[in-house]
């Protein structure tokens, strides 16, 4: 099977995304890392552009591309064009006979589905699906030059969400942290941020949270938001709402800290801790530094 | 300026998706149906627009079984002033670059200035048929669009990305996928439900208009809840650092997450 990749930097860095699908693709078939090349700013039109041009004598029989903003939009438009199947935010992909066999959440997340994808096919795939071995060397990757001109939007500018504090991106961290309603307000959030830095940790937050404007859209988890699957989701004063169960049940390790003893968060937990948030997240943050100290 | 709304109806948000009986479809038995979450902010988005300018049109469009024309009468209850619905035979399973061609031929007839779709159908989570109905109609898309602004002749959208947003500088006529409007979806006031229970919706059979409902193949072989969790350790009396102290433990040496 001939795969392509499409990567994806973050700064001068491959994305991490993007080296777990070259390391997963590699196993899988004859890998090709790709990059489109002579855009300021991603944008569909001229990326499509240049990728369906290189598909033409390429042929590739199946396209990775990682499930970040960039790459759903990208994935999507790509597959429209070339008139392929396409599977958005994948956490699975097995190669079949003339196929590949991909595992992906569906009703807002709610349900784990298989679908059997035919080929020629474009998927995206979330963060974390494969592993990477530790020192892995990153691809090589072959540039595909885009021509800027063929695109009809024009970028303005860019408007920073106000210093969120978040120091690991959401979608790829391994741990999260995310607080609700329950954390009163944001001048507390700083108790939040405390304890992601103790744990290496990205921030959530509920709907309540960020329509409230606490914090910034980008961080929600759920069914309007991000869903999430890291290896520990700390969730501080969120009552467990279907819709932001939606967003983290797949996540291996659940911790919740919540005052009432019967909010529905602690239905799914692994470890719950029905205490006052304002006074446990200090202690908790304490304890983790002493422990991460001694290790 | 014309706006035209893409929505589906899916499962309400708050519903317990159940897997039926045959392993690949979900249980339908008795659920709630709604306007698909995302699609509830692109009506809200294009609705802000008409409330600031009256001249401003908005409608709606669906496509999908009888029941989906409710999801029709609630946009028009919020507000659209009117709604198109393709059904019949045709219009059901279809796939998602068919869904867009078919939905292209009712944008060439409405010739609106912008088409929001919803960032992604709270059912299939693919996020595919706004670029493809883009794709298919030959005009530019922005997806995760937060604000839309009239400037000139031009249009400016705020795309959500990664700490912030980009803005773009978009012609007319362009098709946007919304990540959220600036406020809450609005609900449907009463004399707008009495307006809505009056208003025709004009019905179109899908298998007649002339579009590819082909799609390339892919089918769902299975679906599965999600792992059942519950039974989780309750950590509740004692002083908070001793609480602290024994839940860093028990996430050492039991969870092995730190
Ligand atoms: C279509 C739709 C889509 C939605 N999508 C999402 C989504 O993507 N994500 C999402 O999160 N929600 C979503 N929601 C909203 C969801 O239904 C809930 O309203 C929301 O999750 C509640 O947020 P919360 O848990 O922070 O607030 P609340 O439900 O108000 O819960 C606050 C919790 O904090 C606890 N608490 C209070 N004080 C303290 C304290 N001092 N210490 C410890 N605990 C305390 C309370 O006991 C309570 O359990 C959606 C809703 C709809 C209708
Ligand atoms: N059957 C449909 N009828 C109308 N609009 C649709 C339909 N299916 C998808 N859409 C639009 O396309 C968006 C993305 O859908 P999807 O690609 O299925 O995730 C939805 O949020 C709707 O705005």
């Amino acid at each position: 099977m001939k795969i392509w990749i499409i990567v994806e930097r973050s700064g001068p860095e491959l994305r991490r995304v993007s080296r777990e699908l070259a390391a997963k693709a590699a196993e899988m078939g004859e890998a090709t890392a790709l990059e489109v090349t002579g855009l300021e700013r991603y944008s569909a039109l001229p990326a499509v552009a240049a990728l369906t041009e290189k598909a033409k004598s390429g042929a590739p029989d199946l396209v990775l591309v990682g499930a970040t903003p960039m790459g759903r939009d990208l994935g999507a438009r790509l597959a429209a064009r070339l008139e392929w199947a396409y599977a958005a935010d994948c956490t699975g992909v097995a190669p079949e006979a003339g196929a590949v066999v991909v595992t992906r959440g569906m009703y807002a997340d709610k349900v784990r589905a298989e679908v059997r994808v035919g080929l020629p096919a474009v998927v995206t795939v979330r963060a974390n699906a494969f592993a990477l071995a530790e020192g892995a060397q990153p691809p090589e990757v072959a540039p595909v030059p885009a021509d800027p001109s063929v695109d009809t939007l024009a970028f303005a500018r860019f408007e920073p969400t106000a210093s969120t504090g978040a120091k690991v991106p959401l979608a790829e961290a391994r741990v999260v942290v995310s607080g609700g309603r329950g954390l009163r307000g944001p001048e507390n959030w700083h108790l939040v941020e405390e304890l992601a830095d103790s744990l290496g940790a990205g921030l959530g937050a509920s709907r309540a949270v960020t329509d409230a404007g606490w914090r910034p859209n980008e961080e929600q988890v759920g069914q309007t938001g991000k869903s999430v699957a890291p290896d520990l989701y700390i969730a501080v004063g969120i009552s467990g709402a279907i819709q932001h169960l939606a967003g983290m049940t797949s996540s291996r390790t659940i911790v919740a800290i919540n005052r009432d003893p019967d909010a529905d968060i602690f239905k799914v937990c692994d470890y719950g801790v029905v205490a006052d948030a304002l006074q446990f997240i200090p202690a908790f943050t304490a304890a983790v530094k002493k422990a991460k100290a001694s290790a | 300026m014309k706006l035209l709304v893409c929505l589906k109806q899916v499962p309400d948000s708050t519903v317990r998706v159940k897997v039926g009986a045959d392993g690949r479809s979900i249980a339908t038995d008795g659920i709630a149906w709604a306007i698909s979450p995302y699609d509830e902010y692109a009506l809200e988005l294009a609705l802000e627009h008409k409330d600031g300018d009256p001249s401003v049109t908005v409608s709606a469009v669906s496509v999908g079984p009888a029941r989906a024309r409710d999801a029709l009468r609630a946009a028009l209850a919020m507000g659209c002033d009117d709604a198109t619905f393709v059904t019949g035979a045709g219009a059901e399973g279809l796939g998602g670059l068919a869904t867009a061609r078919v939905l292209a031929k009712v944008v060439a007839e409405a010739a609106p200035d912008v088409v929001l779709c919803g960032r992604q159908a709270s059912d299939d989570d693919q996020g595919f048929v706004g670029p493809a109905l883009a794709e298919v109609l030959g005009w530019p898309h922005v997806s995760t669009a937060t604000k839309l602004a009239v400037a000139g002749d031009a249009l400016e959208v705020w795309k959500e990305v990664e700490g912030g947003h980009e803005v773009w500088t978009a012609p007319r006529p362009v098709v946007l996928t919304v990540q959220k409007s600036e406020k809450e979806p609005r609900y449907p006031s009463l004399p707008g439900i009495m307006k809505a229970k009056r208003k025709e919706i004009p019905e179109k059979d899908a298998a007649t208009l002339a579009a590819d409902l082909s799609s390339p193949a892919m089918e769902v072989s299975s679906l599965e809840p999600p792992a059942a969790r519950g039974g989780g350790k309750i950590l509740r009396d004692g002083d908070t650092a001793a609480l602290a102290e024994e839940l860093v433990g028990l996430l050492r040496r039991e969870a092995k997450v730190l």
